[in-house]
């Protein structure tokens, strides 16, 4: 079946070699990080985590909102969503193998990595979260390849498919929380430790993840002419729209918690972040855009007329994705640091090491993403014929 | 009778075919295994005969500063322990590696009350340094256990199995910890050969001086402190020095809301 | 009866198999420095009677003795070994550079030969480097 992702059009070539340039570029910036360590990179011993970590974080929430789909088509039999499941599904393999690509960037010693496995820490939640992943990747991959394989074989899946797509629906839940209690038990960085942390996690992610499924598909309308319908791209635009409220909501409770109590630990994260401190704003416009740009696009999302034509939820569905991406990432991971334990304000800039490094992984993942959906597609269009 | 004899050599005659056989059997499998296996080897490493094993929470180190003994810009404690301690100046903010440093008041205590205070404590310098916590979250959140709790109350590094992932930085509420983002070893203008260096790649903190306390020595920052600001001593022990002066003073530890126990001291 | 022979010889060259293939494996492999010695620079008089093992045992096991020595020491607190003469050492790479201090190339002698590359001495200082 993988050879249906080698057999394509000029315009398929062009983007393969497109991204295969881009991780090529990703693997030389990563060797000059290899090389002169993370020093590279715009972190510091104040800001001790930075760009990768805000990708790993937010490309986690992506993996797990692919539940958003397979819980409605495999345990409420909702039919709209029978082409757009494997996409999803697909999406969160992808999502989940940049995740832990970041994390290997990130290490200083990845060449230590098996450390994770050979000294169990069932105290850590790096543990768990490894553990976590990895299962969750096999699982998405397998599980989806082998339905994938049945239905161009026009047989039923095997027994152990459903079951293994049944466990895939908590797991999902438990991937974004184990991510979540990374940042939620760790007592001095204040805009982490707060128990809505996990559930403003899920939300975002499924807002994010949604619309990013939404935005693949209409990418997959345009490009192949395989649609996943019209009532799927409908439903999961009203999904993205009121996790994207959910998500609002949490951060509105998490500005009142930290605001009306007037505790400083609580206040100076959001307040350096949304208003600066101390006369340092550097990401007030960018926390701001990400604010306004979020609101604004659940609104478009939730009108009827505007969301039923396509430019506008194009628009939307991007404004969103950006939205929570700056949120998840430059607002959460940054401004945990910030203020220091010592109260220190320190700027954070990422370098162009670091920019190329995370490009390439993400070339990586949309490598990965566009050759299962091209067997995707290719099955698909084939059993429609 | 010569029935049951009989049957006693047949008896016989088995045992010895089966004990052949198995001789043969194991002779093969041995044979096979050293042959086919090369790493599998007979000769085992020796364990020591007798363990020396220190008696976990009997001793608990822990450390009182006495800033009001501190003189203003004096810096011998830190320049003794970087040195000792191959500690690495890469003369820049971003990838600064401290294990022991000055602060001032309102940094080193942000959660105690800013009004009001005098001038002089405002002023006042305060030492930054691992509190080598009872209860340390960074500790439980390393996923090899390369920073881990020892016996004596010392939170230490492995970095033999540190994998640098900074988890335990963003863990620690005090900022104690330094990550070697660059090689170190370009940037040691001092060093001594009584201690080794770190590498790129791994997190380093403050030891307690664990290699000099097992010569029996006081930690580095203590000895060369010309005001014996310093007073390091086993908490455990109630006729301590460390202990006899938490008895008679009014003491204070760094954030100790978050109930990570800490076992450094401070006089203000 | 018959088949009892049978399967005796049959034991017979799974045997004789066996330890030929032992005998084969091991003669011509190259993996100890039994069989081909590294270069020893002359002018070094070490007297391994002081050695915690004797030299073939440490030869070739010393880096199981350093690991165990490693992780006893960092993460044990358990400093002291006793040797098979009942001597005390403290487990300390120390120990093996105090007594081979004569040679600069302690180390680095048979592990360059043997193309062998330890991490030790990005931390570690080596002979090379101390006084």
């Amino acid at each position: 079946m993988i050879e249906k992702a080698l057999k394509g059009n000029r315009s398929y070539w062009i983007w393969i070699a497109f991204l295969v340039s881009v991780i090529g570029v990703g693997l030389s910036a990563y060797d000059q990080q290899r090389w002169f360590g993370l020093t590279v990179t715009g972190m510091g011993r104040d800001i001790s985590w930075g760009l990768y970590i805000a990708q790993f974080t937010f490309l986690v929430g992506v993996a797990a909102s692919a539940v958003m789909v397979v819980l409605p088509y495999y345990l409420h039999h909702q039919k709209e969503f029978a082409k757009t499941v494997i996409i999803g599904e697909f999406m969160a393999v992808s999502a989940t193998l940049m995740s832990m690509l970041f994390i290997l960037a990130d290490m200083g010693r990845p060449d230590r990595l098996l450390n994770i496995m050979l000294y169990p820490s069932p105290h850590s939640m790096v543990f768990w979260d490894l553990l976590v992943l990895s299962g969750y990747l096999l699982m998405n991959l397998v599980s989806s390849w082998a339905m994938l394989g049945a239905e161009r074989k026009g047989v039923p899946p095997k027994a152990w498919v459903k079951p293994l797509i049944y466990l895939s629906i908590p797991w999902a839940f438990s991937v974004h929380t184990v991510t979540a209690f990374l940042y939620a038990g760790m007592p001095g960085r204040h805009l982490w430790l707060t128990a809505v942390l996990a559930p403003r996690f899920l939300a975002s992610a499924f807002a994010a993840g949604t619309a990013l499924l939404i935005l693949v598909s209409l990418i997959l309308k345009r490009t192949t002419g395989f649609d996943t319908g019209k009532e799927a791209r409908a439903k999961l635009t009203v999904l993205a729209a009121y996790a994207g409220v959910a998500n609002i909501f949490f951060l509105g409770t998490e500005f009142f918690t930290a605001f009306y109590s007037n505790v400083p630990a609580h206040k100076e994260s959001l307040q350096y972040l949304f208003f600066g401190l101390d006369g340092n704003c550097q990401f007030v416009p960018l926390m701001w855009y990400s604010l306004i740009s979020g609101v604004a696009s659940i609104i478009v999302l939730l009108v009827p007329a505007l969301r039923k034509s396509t430019p506008w939820l194009v628009g939307a569905c991007s404004a969103l994705v950006l939205s929570i991406w700056i949120d998840k990432g430059v607002g959460l991971i940054l401004g945990g640091f910030v203020p220091s334990p010592l109260q220190d304000i320190v700027q954070y800039t990422p370098t162009a090491t670091e920019i190329f490094v995370t490009l390439g992984i993400w070339g990586i993942g949309i490598l990965l993403l566009t050759l299962l959906l091209k067997v995707v597609v290719a099955v698909k269009m084939e059993n429609e014929e | 009778m010569s029935s049951v004899a009989d049957g006693n050599t047949m008896m016989n005659e088995q045992r010895r075919e089966f004990i052949k056989k198995t001789a043969l059997g194991v002779l093969v499998g041995l044979g096979a295994a050293s042959g086919l296996v090369p790493a599998f080897s007979l000769e085992k490493t020796v364990l020591p005969v007798w363990d020396e094993k220190p008696v976990p929470g009997k001793i608990r180190w822990g450390m009182l500063i006495d800033t009001r003994k501190c003189k203003e810009g004096c810096q011998q404690c830190a320049a003794a322990c970087h040195h000792a301690h191959n500690v690495p100046d890469f003369r820049n903010k971003k990838d600064e590696i401290k294990w022991l440093w000055q602060n001032p008041y309102q940094k080193v205590f942000p959660t105690a009350s800013q009004q009001f205070v005098s001038k002089e404590i405002q002023d006042r310098s305060c030492l930054a340094l691992c509190n080598h916590c009872a209860e340390s979250p960074c500790t439980k959140a390393c996923p090899t256990e390369a920073t881990f709790k020892r016996w004596d109350g010392i939170v230490a590094m492995d970095y033999h199995r540190c994998i640098g992932c900074r988890f335990c930085m963003a863990a620690c509420p005090y900022g104690s910890r330094s990550f070697n983002w660059q090689d170190p070893r370009t940037a040691i203008h001092d060093p001594v050969t009584t201690y080794p260096t770190r590498e790129q790649g791994v997190v380093e903190k403050c030891n307690f001086c664990s290699d000099r306390l097992v010569k029996g020595q006081q930690p580095a920052c203590t000895e060369a402190c010309p005001e014996q600001a310093l007073t390091f001593g086993d908490l455990n022990d109630p006729r301590s020095d460390i202990r006899q002066l938490l008895e008679a003073n009014e003491t204070t530890q760094r954030k100790p809301e978050l109930g990570t126990k800490p076992s450094v001291f401070y006089i203000i | 009866m018959e088949v009892m022979m049978m399967s005796r010889k049959l034991l017979w060259i799974v045997a004789v198999t066996a330890i030929v293939l032992f005998a084969v494996l091991n003669v011509f492999r190259k993996g100890e420095a039994e069989t081909s010695q590294p270069p020893v620079h002359k002018s070094v008089a070490v007297d391994s009677t002081k050695c915690i093992a004797p030299a073939s045992f440490m030869r070739a096991n010393h880096m199981q003795v350093l690991y165990e020595w490693r992780n006893s020491s960092v993460r044990t607190g358990n400093r002291v070994y006793i040797a098979h003469n009942g001597s005390k050492f403290e487990k300390s790479l120390n120990t093996c550079l105090g007594c081979h201090s004569n040679n600069r190339m302690f180390c680095f002698n048979c592990h360059s030969y043997a193309n062998v590359k330890p991490k030790c001495w990005n931390c570690h200082l080596s002979p090379m480097e101390t006084p």
